[in-house]
């Protein structure tokens, strides 16, 4: 009862306080200095149509290999926890339309995923959401039969193999035009085009190989029951 | 119009952030709290990109229908979205390692009631 009576006072104080703060957040009509430096320039300097990808992964990149980085700490996390104390939970036996559904669907899914990372210059999408598709995939394998799929002990190393890439990806620019993550040694081609803006897609690429790789490695410890797997 | 839309959106992340927020504060079950948990993640997330909505403007990607010489008049802010995109891997990551200690615990303590807990309180 106090708990909820708590919970309540507190709740409603901050909602007060966010229904006195957010009306105050005018609409705007125009953009921040950040944005509007990136909308105005971001294709020149970086050969992207995809503002937000030019942001991610030629502007900030190294942010982003700070993110891969946090990524990769949490899914080790997840697999050390789950090897050392396995949970145990036992496969049922799939129904017959999650079975179908798993022997159908992966093929459509992977070349959608493979459009949303190859294409992440020119359209929405990018390595983050294409390799979370692609993970989606091995989930749905993996609830279509009783047991892990064969091949995926070779995970970690397309993880690491992906991550890799993306720092000596960096490091290539250093050796050409010593800035790390430079994007545009190569030229950034004609925006718009499929083959365009630099090293942009194959850092797309890199990226989805490491999400794709790690998640799906993180679903495959789920199904750890202690033997060796 | 867009004044509504633009505006039901703020409305709707403040109240998936205060909704997660009496969650973690109220729930007993482990896994609820870890639910509540990504409720007000998710929440953040949709106010972040709120701030850089504009009405009325297009996607931040510039194709052949976009004008250059008009390019900061006619898109979103591409920023916050960006900030977001990394926001909500993250999310996904702490909520991953999240459910993994939730489970693990109430395993070890053979309860999912965090009452019961004993070994977290001081």
């Amino acid at each position: 009862m106090i708990r909820t009576l708590t919970g309540l006072i507190i709740v409603l104080v901050l909602g007060a306080v966010a229904a006195s703060i957010i009306p105050d957040m005018q609409m705007n009509s125009y953009l921040s200095h950040a944005g509007e430096y990136y909308a105005s320039n971001g294709v020149n300097d970086t050969g992207a149509t995809n503002l937000v990808t030019a942001v991610i992964v030629a502007y900030r990149g190294l942010d982003t290999l700070g993110e891969v980085v946090v990524l990769f700490c949490a899914a080790t996390a997840v697999v050390l926890i789950l090897t050392l104390f396995p949970v145990g939970i036992k496969p049922s036996e799939p129904s017959r339309i999650v079975a179908l559904t798993a022997k159908i669907l992966p093929a459509p899914i992977i070349l959608f995923a493979v459009y949303l990372i190859a294409h992440s210059q020119i359209s929405p999408g990018g390595g983050f959401p294409g390799g979370a598709v692609i993970a989606s995939v091995f989930l749905l394998v993996m609830l279509g039969s009783s047991s892990v799929p064969s091949g995926s002990e070779r995970l970690p190393a397309v993880e690491s193999l992906a991550g890799l890439t993306f720092g000596l990806l960096g490091f290539w620019g250093v050796l050409s035009v010593s800035q790390f993550l430079n994007n545009t040694f190569l030229g950034i081609g004609t925006p718009g085009n499929l083959i365009s803006a630099g090293l942009i897609p194959f850092i797309s690429l890199a990226i989805g190989a490491k999400v794709a790789s790690e998640f799906s490695g993180v679903f495959r410890v789920f199904r750890n029951t202690g033997e060796k797997i | 119009m867009t004044s509504i839309f633009y505006w039901s959106i703020a409305g709707t992340a403040t109240g998936l952030i205060l909704v997660g927020l009496w969650g973690i504060l109220t729930r007993r079950h482990i896994l609820r709290t870890a639910l509540a948990f990504t409720l007000a993640d998710t929440g953040i997330n949709l106010l972040l990109v709120w701030t850089g909505f504009l009405p009325g403007r297009a996607a931040p990607i510039i194709d052949s229908t976009v004008e250059t010489a008009v390019v900061t008049s006619t898109v979103v802010d591409p920023l916050p979205q960006a900030l977001v995109l990394t926001s909500i891997v993250i999310g996904v990551a702490v909520a991953a390692l999240f459910v993994v200690v939730a489970v693990l615990t109430s395993k070890q303590t053979g309860t999912a009631d965090v009452r019961r807990m004993k070994e977290l309180k001081w």
